[in-house]
């Protein structure tokens, strides 16, 4: 190999690192330098490496980061490209009829619950939805549903009022637009959102 | 007006509740995903593959194949490391379409000539220099590297994506380093 002369100069081959191997110093460092291993530590040619190898590590951060930057925005059209590349009704989810529809060939998706729960958050400004799971089986009218929801909130506003306020837009959606029989609505706070942080503030006025 | 509210306040939303709504089928969800991490899947594609060719493909697909395996994702909060382990893969599958077996002598092959350090040292900073340094490395050993340091890889798992044994994921992984180390100390 023509780098030999360059790596050996430069100290990185087992004679300058006191027997050990650039191998093993990766995997000292990896270990956290534990346990401490008496003949790497008193090595100044392993000292030299493991502090190149360090920095190495450090920089490989920087350069990930520089380089997505360095992407610039992302465009709406690419957005749109890979939107058209996915199926849309991929997430149906279970079928839930109506007990009232006496054909019984009335149903709607849990899919298209799950936006219904979404769409509570056009009452409260500044709160979002997550993911919410319907527990219990829905496909058999009148089962008892408990409905599991993830929520992210605004910083600032008493988060049990809000939670409350969010629980009742939901049940009262679930009750104008379906016949679950929901017994309970958990609502699991996930994020608290800061203003400083941007884009969630804008047009929220006149929203309620 | 309410669309435009809810967009804005969705970009501002953590992964874990933008995952979360995109696993229940929320295109829009989705949407703030793919603008929020299109730029880092394509850095780390272009690493990979040592070229611009090919990257939006790849992360194109690794999208469809997100948005397709989002139910079966645990925590939506780490939606960011799955995305990256998904585009890895990607590109991986790439990396053996065009170079079907593994062929050791590739693993031997010589860098290219050195970029001239003067030029680089000039108009670059260090992260440049990490950057060319990368560039240069043979395919073989760049691969490992940016499974390793940027992917976060553990040995055994870069031997089982790159099909090769772990010995040689290792020697190829030492041999990298050297050479990047060698190269960074040149250009200081």
């Amino acid at each position: 190999m023509t780098d030999d002369h360059e790596l050996h100069r430069l100290g990185l081959e087992r004679a300058d690192l006191d027997g050990h191997t650039i191998e093993e110093l990766a995997d000292y460092l990896d270990a956290g330098r534990s346990p401490a291993d008496a003949s790497i530590d008193g090595s100044a040619g392993c000292q030299l490496a493991l502090d190149a190898l360090e920095r190495l590590h450090g920089l490989t951060g920087r350069l990930i980061a520089a380089d997505a930057a360095a992407q610039g925005a992302v465009d709406e059209s690419w957005v749109d490209r890979v939107l058209s590349g996915i199926a849309l009704d991929a997430r149906a989810g279970r079928r839930i009829p109506f007990a009232s529809d006496p054909d019984e060939d009335l149903a709607i998706t849990e899919g298209a619950v799950r936006g219904l729960i979404r769409g509570a958050e056009n009452a409260l400004p500044g709160v979002l939805v997550g993911r919410c799971r319907l527990d219990g089986d829905v496909t058999l009218p009148g089962e008892p549903i408990r409905i599991g929801l993830d929520a992210s909130v605004p910083y600032g506003e008493p988060i049990t009022r809000l939670a409350e306020r969010l629980r009742a837009e939901v049940d009262d959606r679930l009750r104008t637009h379906t016949e679950l029989n929901v017994v309970e609505i958990d609502i699991m706070v996930r994020d608290i959102r800061a203003p400083w942080s941007g884009g969630h503030t804008q047009g929220q006025e006149g929203a309620e | 007006m309410d669309r435009e509210r809810s967009w804005s306040a969705l970009d501002a939303a953590d992964d874990g509740i933008i995952a979360g709504r995109a696993m229940d089928g929320d295109v829009a969800a989705f949407a703030v995903l793919v603008r929020r991490y299109t730029p880092l899947m394509r850095a780390y594609t272009q690493r990979m593959l040592n070229a611009s060719a090919e990257v939006d493909d790849i992360v194109q697909e690794s999208f469809v194949t997100a948005w397709q395996r989002l139910p079966e994702l645990d925590d939506p909060a780490k939606v960011k490391s799955w995305l990256m382990r998904i585009v890895s893969n990607k590109a991986v599958d790439r990396l053996r379409a065009l170079r079907p077996t593994a062929d050791i002598d590739e693993f031997e092959r010589p860098a290219p000539a050195h970029a001239s350090p003067s030029r680089v040292v000039e108009a670059r900073a260090e992260v440049e220099a990490l950057g060319a340094a990368l560039r240069e490395l043979p395919d073989a050993q760049r691969e490992c590297w940016v499974l390793r340091e940027i992917g976060g890889y553990s040995y055994d798992e870069i031997a089982e994506e790159l099909g090769i044994p772990v010995t040689t994921a290792r020697g190829l992984l030492a041999r990298a380093r050297k050479y990047i180390i060698v190269r960074m100390e040149e250009w200081r």
